[in-house]
């Protein structure tokens, strides 16, 4: 009957409305697969900071993204879509981070976020990504947490954990016999940062003759760093004896600027997010003549290295899409991100969905190319980036050079592994102009 | 040193303002107890007054060009003892407070009647009781609404629709008659509104209280009032003594010292500054991390320079707090005092409380204002200790029967919009997430039902959402500086700060809304909530905003 029939589709469209608009309620609309994404284009966020204290430095690894995207945009994009890049400053507050993530992903309407920087600043961000099905990949921070997928299932980070690093730094000193007898302290960023760091000490049963821990921020407080280096004194660290530091570049410029005012000069031992030498030379030129002969570990290679091809190509990228500003491990990280990126966002295929960037991550990442002298660890079930470091001298121009010309690639894990040491760089060959076929 | 350091006064201005001035719109003082209004007519204008049967008084008017809709209006928390002049150092109770039962019909925006006045102009019925009884009283205070709602069809029998709206409090209530009596009403508004129970707010009081007291001063009372006029000094004196501590905490800013009274907890805590006590006190009672005057993110001078780095981060959230904790105190410890007449002695207990939860999350993002992982480890060790921080027990009775207040159990009958500001110090934002989530889950079971009615061959309707849910915002940076000295703003300045902070063209776009659902059935689409709410400014509807619970909700979860 025609009445009843009628009905029935009536009743049948219904249960399909209601059945859309059950599964709309259950994934919400900001994380839409295809957010972000038109035909031509692909529209990415990042949040860094651009201005504050840790903008020295930082503030060109947004930039450098852009100029590498640029440069795949000007080589046919990804899949025929250019990619965008809308950057926001954080000032490297993370309540700041909060509200700017906010404003990418409900204002601008991304479809991922790229390269974000800081441990706090990422953490703080990750219920709002959570809640909105928004990846952020190739965080800027070695927080090991972000390699836990069931706690973090949208973030992934890129550099090896500072768990990794305060493993490989306790090896690398506890090994050196240049180091046997001597005092070993060190000056700490005392939140998430430092605490990762901590983790990795204890568990190469490293022990340290003083430790220094410091809120970050507090090295904009000449005063306060002062103290710091006093009470290093006062604990009779001298000459040849050993401090790492270990915290954000403008943190190590304030202990290079303390020690210098004090007469302080020790075997300084800096981390690797925190001896970018421009960043320094750029705060306080004299203070390069301090970083001479400090001990620096890297995952990159040194950026003064022509003969290194992916150098080779970000250099060039940096004079035509980078208005050829210094070139500096800031701006190599920015565009090692983005190339990583370009290949995540091309393995998820054309048909580009949130989920297939997730899983193309999962799937490809630990296969992508990259500038890096170590491994990627990204699977199904983790979300680790690269797995070591190698050791190098600065010298008086802040270059990072290789300890008696050998490059040692130092690897672990974030747990209890054992730190290897190797003089084989397993890093893939770059392709035909950086670009992902 | 804060620029101007009577910023303190008027801070709660929003709650007592309301009070004073209620009285003013009502056109027909209501006499002894009145079984039917006594109304007149002035220019077109008809206005009753009365009591109902339970003797609260109320008021009520329509205009010639009555269109049919009223709005009954519930007031929000009016305090249920008298202060006496001098005792309290706000605008608005410098000369001290009476008990005040005068009936409202509506928001008194700024201590205007413009949207009641409008509302009139524009063909509505207003209507709105003063109450019996003032301090928490949503029980009474539905009862009495259903009955007013039955006085007002009878004296103006042109009546077809029935918006309840209300705020803070009168939220609750109206919330509450539209889960009670939902053949009663046509739309709700719910706005700055504690939603679910009073006991999830006073949970955040508590904790506020009870950190204020171990921080800062161990003779603030905070619980456990006595009874009579002894437990309302006692009440009072609590009062003075969180804003003593205002200019104190002020002041540790530059000195770094803590107050003399902070004693045994001051003096184990001296390397850390006390504003980081002070942020640590908000973030775990969930109190908003920016204010009428402090956005928590902009520092002075210029953004490279390390001294706005360190007031962004470490020195303005302390002050956004300390605005914060002055509001939230008050109000926390009126309401503490008058639950506790109530329930019969101290409900709230925090034995099993873990602060280092509570702050779970805050702690990363306020690091630097919490002086790093040190600091926050060496004041929750205080935290932990009994010694120097007793925690409080509740009297089984008194939490038994706080259990027993009404609740809300977060059902959406007639179509409804809540509004609040992001930033609302005494009743959190989160207590708009509760409704939202309850109207998710409801929505979610009326599709799943309606598939299931499909799937036997039973007609339905469509499923639709009820809540529509307002944000205020605030914005991203207002902070104002005079040279380095950050500059106090008068109380209610910056929009989605404050309680109940909203402005006449706000008031009257949600009213035009809710007038609409209550016509139409269904909450109103966001593109065309939001045409009306950027019209009227600083608020819109955004169903991915993320929102986090109130304290209290997101631990039970």
């Amino acid at each position: 009957m025609k009445s009843i029939s009628l009905r029935r589709r009536s009743v049948a469209a219904t249960a399909i409305i209601s059945m859309v608009a059950l599964f709309a309620s259950t994934f919400p609309a900001s994380g839409s697969n295809t957010a972000g994404v038109t035909r031509t284009e692909i529209k990415l966020g990042t949040t860094v900071p651009q201005t504050g204290i840790a903008a020295p430095g930082y503030s060109k690894v947004a930039p450098a993204m852009q100029a590498f995207f640029n440069y795949v945009n000007a080589n046919g994009g990804v899949h025929g879509r250019k990619i965008t890049l809308s950057i926001k400053d954080d000032g490297y507050n993370p309540k700041l981070a909060v509200s700017k993530t906010r404003e990418l992903i409900q204002r601008d309407r991304v479809f991922a976020i790229v390269g974000a920087l800081g441990t706090a600043n990422q953490k703080a961000v990750s219920t709002l990504l959570r809640q909105n099905r928004v990846p952020s990949l190739f965080v800027n921070t070695g927080f090991s947490e972000f390699a836990d997928k069931g706690k973090y299932p949208f973030q992934a980070a890129l550099f090896p954990s500072y768990m990794m690093e305060a493993k490989i730094m306790a090896e690398f000193i506890s090994s050196n016999p240049d180091f046997k007898g001597k005092k070993v302290g060190i000056i700490m960023q005392a939140d998430d940062f430092g605490t990762d760091a901590q983790k990795g000490f204890t568990q190469q049963k490293f022990k340290f003759d003083k430790v220094i821990r410091y809120p970050n921020g507090q090295q904009g407080e000449a005063d306060k760093v002062d103290l710091w280096i006093s009470d290093l004194k006062a604990a009779g660290f001298g000459s040849g004896d050993v401090v790492i530091v270990f915290g954000v570049t403008t943190a190590t410029a304030a202990v290079l600027s303390a020690a210098r005012r004090a007469s302080f000069a020790p075997q300084w031992v800096l981390g690797s997010v925190g001896a970018d030498a421009t960043t320094i030379a750029g705060i306080n030129p004299l203070l390069l003549g301090l970083l001479n002969n400090s001990i620096g570990a890297s995952f990159l290679p040194d950026p003064s290295d022509v003969s290194d091809e992916y150098i080779k190509l970000f250099a060039e990228i940096n004079k035509t899409y980078n208005k050829n500003v210094p070139f500096d491990f800031n701006v190599v990280a920015g565009m090692n991100t983005a190339m990583m990126m370009t290949q995540a966002l091309h393995a998820a295929g054309p048909n580009l969905t949130r989920t297939g960037l997730m899983s193309a991550l999962e799937r490809n990442g630990k296969d992508f190319y990259s500038a890096g002298m170590t491994s990627l660890g990204y699977s199904t079930t983790a979300r680790v980036g690269y797995n070591g470091y190698w050791f190098g001298k600065y010298n008086a121009r802040g270059e990072l050079k290789p300890i008696n010309n050998q490059v040692i690639i130092y690897t672990t894990d974030s747990g209890n592994g054992a730190v290897t040491k190797s003089d084989k760089i397993t890093r893939k060959p770059m392709p035909d102009k950086g670009l992902p076929k | 040193m804060m620029k101007n350091s009577s910023r303190k006064k008027g801070l709660i201005r929003s709650f007592f303002s309301l009070v004073l001035i209620a009285g003013t719109v009502t056109a027909v003082a209501p006499t002894a107890a009145q079984a039917t209004p006594v109304c007149q007519t002035v220019a077109f204008v008809t206005s009753c007054g009365g009591v109902t049967s339970d003797g609260a008084q109320y008021s009520m008017t329509a205009a010639a060009n009555f269109n049919g809709t009223v709005f009954i209006y519930s007031h929000g928390y009016r305090p249920w003892v008298n202060i006496e002049a001098g005792k309290i150092p706000t605008a608005s109770l410098r000369g001290g407070y009476t008990v005040n039962n005068l009936p409202q019909p509506g928001p008194l925006p700024g201590g205007s009647t413009a949207v009641i006045q409008s509302l009139i102009a524009q063909g509505y019925g207003v209507m709105g009781s003063g109450f019996l009884r003032q301090g928490w009283n949503a029980e009474s205070a539905v009862k009495t609404n259903v009955e007013l709602i039955g006085l007002f069809k009878k004296t103006f029998p042109k009546t077809t629709k029935v918006v309840a709206w209300g705020e803070s409090l009168g939220g609750f209530i109206t919330q509450a008659l539209h889960e009670a009596h939902p053949d009663l009403v046509d739309a709700v508004v719910p706005m700055c509104t504690v939603a679910g129970s009073i006991e999830a707010s006073m949970k955040s009081a508590g904790d506020a209280l009870w950190l204020l007291k171990t921080f800062f001063d161990s003779s603030i009372v905070g619980h456990s009032y006595k009874s009579g006029d002894e437990g309302r000094q006692q009440a009072i004196t609590d009062i003075q003594k969180i804003f003593a501590l205002a200019p104190q905490i002020q002041a540790s800013l530059v000195t770094g010292a803590w107050p003399a009274s902070s004693g045994a907890v001051g003096k184990a805590l001296a390397s850390i500054p006390p504003r980081s006590a002070l942020l640590l006190t908000g973030l775990a009672a969930g109190l908003p991390p920016q204010s009428n005057s402090f956005d928590g993110t902009t520092g002075p001078g210029i953004r490279d320079s390390a001294d706005y780095s360190r007031f962004a981060i470490a020195a303005s959230p302390a002050l956004a707090m300390l605005e914060n904790v002055i509001e939230a105190g008050v109000l926390g410890v009126l309401v503490t005092h008058d639950l506790e007449s109530q329930l019969g002695g101290a409900y709230f207990d925090n034995t099993a409380t873990d602060y280092g939860a509570l702050i779970a999350e805050e702690r990363v993002i306020f690091n630097l204002g919490l002086s790093g992982e040190d600091a926050i480890g060496a004041m929750l060790q205080v935290l932990g200790t009994a010694a120097v921080a007793p925690r409080w027990k509740a009297n089984p009775t008194a939490a038994a029967n706080m259990k027993k207040m009404l609740t809300h159990k977060g059902v959406f009958a007639k179509p409804t919009i809540a509004l609040h500001g992001v930033a609302d110090p005494a009743v959190s934002v989160g207590n708009m997430q509760w409704l939202i989530e309850r109207a998710e889950d409801q929505y979610r079971k009326d599709v799943a039902d309606n598939v299931r009615k499909v799937l036997k061959g039973e007609s339905t309707d469509r499923a639709s959402r009820k809540l529509l849910a307002v944000i205020n915002p605030t914005p991203d940076e207002y902070t104002t500086f005079n040279g380095a000295l950050p500059v106090s703003k008068a109380p209610g300045t910056t929009t989605g700060t404050g309680h109940c902070n909203f402005t006449t063209a706000q008031y009257l776009a949600i009213a035009q809304l809710a007038a609409n659902a209550a016509d139409t059935g269904r909450i109103p689409s966001a593109a065309a909530a939001n045409r009306v709410l950027r019209k009227a400014g600083n608020m819109f509807v955004d169903r991915n905003y993320f929102i986090p619970l109130q304290k209290f909700y997101a631990s039970a979860e």
